[in-house]
């Protein structure tokens, strides 16, 4: 499958432009995940301290990053 | 823009999206709409095609060599890192419902889960297609309206697959014209 080949050969290569744009793309699903998550939390009632808390990050970072999706 | 669209040019927009989904390019390009206008072996567009000498498997060619060139859209990246970026989508999908990842922030920046935007070049061709329907005073953007925007679109590669294959702008446009609006 042409697909594995192309990942085999990208793993393989010192490219830092390959490297570094598949970081990014591991950085863009970490942010939906994490959009989900929170937005469940706070649906179901949780504190923005108590999500910090399990994030384990602060209060303050949380809230300021999602209080878009409401309270 | 769209809505002058016949259901049969709405069908090779469309039928460009999953094609280049299929080829796993980050992006819509003209040589997408372009092999796409094969889709629907009826169509006008086709029978001009194929009178200028244009068959789907030179197309088709064509299409995959550029598609080879292509950057890697996010999944085909996320795979690198061994993560299955479906097998993810899954597990959010089970959680938070169909397109949970799309309707995030992240989700809509990136444009990383399925959505496959249109690259500047197919963008000016399907406005082109307009411009080309205007110009001929047709009411509706038919396929072959597509055809000639995608002619006239110079900086997509469709522009050249057809120029190499000697098609003009100008003798598509008189065969367009020559097919009155029932064509």
């Amino acid at each position: 499958m042409a697909d594995a080949t192309a990942v085999a050969a990208a793993a393989s290569s010192k490219d830092p432009h390959v490297g570094l744009a598949a970081v990014a793309a591991l950085r863009g699903l970490q942010e939906a995940l994490e959009e989900l998550q929170v937005g469940n939390a706070r649906a179901q009632g949780w504190s923005w301290a108590q999500i910090a808390g399990v994030l384990q990050v602060s209060k303050q970072a949380v809230h300021k990053k999602y209080r878009r999706l409401g309270n | 823009m769209f809505e002058r669209f016949t259901v049969g040019a709405r069908t090779v927009v469309v039928a460009a999206q999953e094609d280049a989904r299929e080829r796993k390019q980050a992006k819509i390009r003209t040589e997408n709409l372009l092999v796409s206008l094969y889709r629907d072996q009826e169509s006008a567009a086709v029978a001009l095609l194929r009178e200028a000498g244009v068959e789907f498997v030179d197309v088709e060619a064509e299409v995959e060599r550029l598609a080879s060139e292509d950057s890697t859209p996010d999944a085909g990246k996320l795979a690198l890192l061994g993560i299955d970026f479906e097998e993810v989508r899954k597990a959010a999908e089970e959680t938070f419902g169909p397109g949970a990842l799309e309707r995030t922030q992240a989700g809509k920046q990136r444009r990383m889960f399925g959505h496959i935007p249109f690259d500047e070049s197919s963008k000016k061709a399907l406005e082109l297609s307009l411009r080309e329907a205007l110009r001929l005073k047709h009411k509706e953007i038919r396929s072959e309206h597509v055809l000639l925007g995608l002619l006239h679109a110079e900086g997509g590669a469709a522009h050249h697959i057809l120029a190499a294959k000697g098609v003009t702008l100008d003798g598509m446009r008189e065969a367009v014209a020559g097919l009155g609006e029932a064509g």
